[in-house]
């Protein structure tokens, strides 16, 4: 379990942070090829099954490590996939060398289970327990092991383990058992894994700059983050090219190897003159002394870009307690220390808790960089959960403002205008009934390549009107609204897409739907928080015959990855778990139609619950690795321990009234009582909020324990030949599910998501009764 | 955000001198991809016909190197797709004689371009071991109005300023303004905006006669036709 969480952070270093889905899908694709090959292996292993057993472990060991290592050698570049066809067969074994370890372990654990190896409760309890302690023990590693070293960890468990295998059985030490362990052994003496970045990450660009120097290293459960200093490095999004000054030097600060903030040197004596010049010192130009908060930490140049265009206080919620520890202590030196005359806050919290939380208002509450120049550009985050952007997010940021106070969002522009126009339907949405007075509210100021947004609960008066058109004279930006037209003097020479996509979204439907045909402009929800999908599903005939092959820049690779993965793991998971089916020592039954219906139904609706649960997680939660480690670790303890008591329950009468509709029910209700109970939970600490989470998850995980193995003792009993498929039928959907929840959250929702698990439930129960015929008597 | 960093890569060239088994494939991308998009200055089309891409790319790439997208040339640069190379060369409006910058040499294929219609070309690419493969590869393909020198692009090249047109080819968050100074009067300035991977917006500025910017967002054809426009 801590290895599949220690692996989501892994390759979100090395590559980008929406990897969550691949790693459950090697996981299922190594435990349920391992279910696959102990059935079909059956007679073999049952001669020696102890001797089995040892090697799954000792294997096992080192295994977690040696794929990780191997695979960095893999020439996988996610970038390359839709063009180059070595691409595929790299990013096949990249997945299927992560996933042999998976099936040691699934194998480890399988054989004592089904071979009878010591007391079946000890096993089952042994397992649970294994369970729960590594989505708990993955937590405090993050924040005591460094990135590169977290499968160490893997790898003294490994051995810990071999240990008690090393004699056995018989207490008699092999040659053989004593190699592998020294073999493991040997793995804790080499060097650590030196992570290799995709070279298409900001981290890795920066390192390769002359004189590039690591000046901080900090690690936790939110990442993994370093600050480096070059002279090469110039960061001012969007400045003016009215300013004729110099940019201090700075140091950059990398979250898991993308930049999130600039730490200009000795910024905190004297605010560089330059963040004067940036399209998000609109709101400042426009209050006075404002009290100001900012949700993300960008290293100091928020906070300077406060204290040096005159705000009283700054508070910024950060929820990455590592990051905010590196800006406040270990770069203090080289930030000049904190500016004078403004008080800074930093909050250790998520952005939805802070605003569900408090109740201190803003008069600025600054949303910075929406869309990040580098990799948002490519759409790598069109997967990414992007709960500050929601509706329900916008409606708790306006609740924070004073009746002046502004909410200000700035971000890239892209052609076709996309980021841009979601944010104004967004707000629009939220600022008044069907956003029909809201245009009064806003003023959109365009910069060089990049646009900031400031809204408002009441109308702009001329006084602020003037000061923003001030602000766009003395920095060479324009206003796009409420200014329709350009200025005098600059007719023809501004492109026409972002003025009158402004025009068409404040003036247009508030819906936001008549926006774009092409994209998916509308505004999202918490039920589906992509900010950052504007891929729309019904326009892509559309989207080529018009791009032709020109189509490439405008590609979400986020979803690229997705759909990708999806392909990659379902052809392997149809290879390891379906294919040798055919070959199994009784000749082979598919158990008939009941059989597939049944085990693709638990399969698939299984991924569905589990992994809304996890997005939801997120929000409630507010990080994705604690998310990973509740709904990951809590569902296999939970659903474990409803397997292990699965026995009392295997009446088709009790399945049918009981545990189907129970496990429906438990789950929409689990679910739905997050969801709505979002804003009072996201009012109490976190330790309440991960309590809720697991509460509201357990009951239906641990029902959702029970349908495999009663089924498998079904068929035991009446025809055990079709097992092997119901493995491999199983794992097969389990694999596909996880790809299937991704995509049902981004394009249907999570309700629609968890309802669809709870309805293949419902099938399963129909289904139940005719799995065998000759089962168990009705009790 | 985004960080300035140099840009692009060389890869060594073979088969210089020799029969171009590629020159079919080069008139077919001038053809497809930059005619029939919209570029119509006859200097670039000829530049893009006569500079063999293929031998800037990877060997393992050199196969695609006419096809309409970015390459990855090592380092995690890229070499531009062909269209965005002829788009950017064409509203800079060269003309013999011009002096022209380019920040981030990379593969020196848009440095190519650019020298075979300007009169000299200053590149300056901020990797080193990238500099030296582009004035090497460069230079054996036979250009001798472009100098290539390693360094941060960032501040230009002040000795030889001021440059009648510049083109940065590295993405960036923000025009520098040490650029803005070495560009003449009457100068043009084009840049990119975002990923370092793939264009999809590009900024063009022009300095009057009196020293006074204007700057605006121009987007390839195909955008433009996207839009609607």
């Amino acid at each position: 379990m801590a290895d599949e969480i220690f692996l989501i952070r892994l390759l979100s270093f090395r590559f980008w942070p929406h990897f969550v889905p691949l790693i459950i899908s090697q996981a299922m694709l190594g435990f349920g090829a391992s279910g696959v090959a102990l059935h079909l292996l059956r007679p073999r292993i049952a001669r020696e099954p102890e001797k089995v057993f040892a090697w799954a472990v000792l294997l096992a060991a080192s295994s977690f490590e040696l794929a990780f290592r191997i695979s960095q050698h893999v020439p996988f570049d996610p970038f390359l996939l839709l063009w180059h066809p070595s691409s595929w067969p790299a990013f096949a074994l990249f997945f299927f060398l992560l996933a042999v370890p998976f099936f040691l372990a699934g194998t480890a654990i399988g054989v004592p289970l089904s071979f009878g190896l010591g007391n079946a409760g000890a096993v089952y309890a042994a397992c649970f327990a294994g369970t729960a302690a590594g989505a708990l023990l993955c937590l405090p590693v993050f924040s005591l092991v460094p990135t590169g070293l977290l499968l160490r960890v893997s790898l003294v468990l490994g051995l810990f383990a071999s240990g008690f295998v090393l004699a056995y059985p018989g207490r008699r030490f092999r040659a053989g058992r004593l190699l592998a362990g020294g073999i493991t052994l040997m793995f804790l003496l080499l060097p650590p894994i030196a992570l290799s970045l995709s070279p298409y990450k900001d981290l890795a660009i920066v390192r390769k700059l002359p004189e590039a120097r690591t000046i901080s290293v900090r690690f936790g459960v939110s990442g993994d983050y370093q600050a480096l200093y070059s002279p090469g490095i110039h960061n001012a999004p969007g400045l003016s090219y009215r300013f004729e000054g110099e940019i201090p030097p700075q140091a950059a600060i990398f979250a898991d190897g993308e930049l999130r903030g600039i730490v200009p040197r000795g910024g905190g004596k004297a605010p560089p003159e330059y963040l004067g010049f940036l399209p998000a010192a609109l709101p400042y130009k426009m209050a006075s002394r404002p009290a100001v908060a900012q949700f993300g930490l960008r290293g100091t140049e928020g906070i300077l870009m406060a204290a040096g265009n005159g705000a009283s206080s700054v508070t910024v919620v950060e929820p990455a307690a590592e990051f905010a520890g590196m800006v406040e202590d270990d770069l203090a030196e080289f930030a000049g220390g904190a500016p004078a005359g403004i008080r800074v806050e930093i909050r250790k919290e998520g952005g939805r808790s802070f605003l569900a939380r408090g109740g201190e208002k803003f008069d600025i509450i600054e949303l910075a960089d929406i869309s990040s120049l580098t990799f948002s550009s490519l759409g790598i985050h069109a997967t990414g959960e992007t709960y500050l952007l929601t509706r329900e997010g916008i409606r708790a940021a306006l609740s924070r403002l004073t009746d002046r106070g502004m909410l200000a969002v700035s971000g890239w522009l892209k052609s076709p205008p996309r980021e841009s126009v979601k944010i104004l339907n967004t707000i629009r949405a939220e600022l008044g009934p069907g956003g029909r007075s809201a245009p009064e509210r806003f003023i959109v100021v365009r910069g060089w390549g990049s646009f900031v947004v400031v809204a408002r609960k009441l109308p702009f008066t001329g006084d602020e009107l003037a000061a923003a058109r001030r602000f766009c004279g003395e920095t060479g930006f324009t206003m796009v609204w409420p200014d329709t037209e350009p200025p005098a003097g600059r007719k023809g020479l501004e492109e026409a897409g972002f003025r009158d996509s402004v025009r068409s979204a404040l003036a247009g439907s508030p819906s936001g739907v008549d926006a774009d045909r092409l994209f998916d402009l509308r505004p999202v929800t918490d039920d589906s928080p992509y900010f950052h999908r504007f891929l729309n599903l019904r326009s892509l005939p559309e989207f080529r015959r018009i791009l032709g092959d020109q189509w490439v820049p405008f590609v979400e690779w986020g979803v690229v990855f997705l759909v990708a993965s999806f392909v990659v793991s379902v052809a392997l998971a149809a290879v390891f778990l379906l294919l040798p089916l055919p070959f199994t020592p009784a000749g082979g039954s598919g158990g008939g139609f009941p059989v597939v219906v049944y085990f693709s139904a638990l399969g698939l609706a299984y991924m569905l619950i589990e992994l809304t649960f996890l997005k939801i997680g997120i929000l409630l939660l507010g990080d994705p690795i604690r998310a990973a480690a509740a709904a990951v670790g809590g569902f296999p303890l939970l659903s474990g321990i409803g397997s292990a008591v699965s026995g009392g329950w295997e009446s088709s009468k009790t399945m049918r009234r009981w545990v189907f509709p129970g496990i429906a029910i438990l789950a929409m209700g689990g679910f739905l009582a997050l969801f709505h109970g979002t804003f009072f939970l996201l009012e109490q600490r976190l330790a309440w909020r991960s309590l809720a989470f697991l509460a509201a998850l357990a009951p239906a995980a641990f029902f959702m324990g029970m349908p495999f193995p009663v089924a498998l003792s079904r068929m035991a009993r009446a025809d055990s030949r079709s097992i092997p498929y119901a493995w491999g039928v199983n794992g097969f959907f389990s694999v596909a599910g996880v790809s299937v929840a991704s995509i049902g959250s981004l394009w249907i929702g999570f309700h629609a998501t968890v309802a669809a698990g709870a309805v293949l439930y419902l099938l399963a129960g129909i289904v139940f009764p005719r799995l065998a015929t000759g089962g168990i008597p009705a009790r | 955000m985004a960080l300035w960093a140099g840009l692009l890569c060389v890869a060594a060239p073979s088969g210089g001198g020799q029969e171009d088994p590629f020159r079919e494939n080069r008139l077919t991308m001038v053809r497809d991809q930059i005619e029939r998009e919209g570029i119509s200055d006859s200097r670039v089309l000829a530049a893009m016909r006569e500079v063999p891409r293929h031998l800037l790319v990877p060997p393992e790439y050199r196969p695609m190197a006419y096809e309409p997208r970015p390459l990855p040339i090592g380092e995690g640069q890229t070499i531009s797709q062909p269209y965005v190379v002829a788009f950017m060369t064409e509203i800079l409006r060269l003309k013999p004689g011009d002096r022209v910058l380019e920040v981030g040499t990379g593969s020196g294929y848009q440095a190519a371009v650019a020298a075979k219609i300007a009169g000299e070309v200053y590149t300056v690419e901020i990797f080193p071991s990238l500099a030296d493969r582009a004035r090497t590869n460069l230079a054996s393909l036979g250009f001798r109005n472009i100098f290539v020198r390693q360094g941060d692009g960032y501040y230009g090249w002040m000795e030889k300023a001021p440059f009648d047109a510049i083109i940065v080819t590295c993405a960036g968050g923000h025009v520098p303004p040490p650029l803005l100074r070495q560009l003449r009067n009457g100068g043009r300035m084009i840049m990119p905006v975002g990923g370092p991977f793939l264009t999809q917006n590009l900024v063009f500025l022009e300095k009057g006669a009196d020293g006074t910017l204007s700057q605006r967002n121009v987007l390839p054809v195909v955008f433009v036709r996207l839009l609607g426009h």
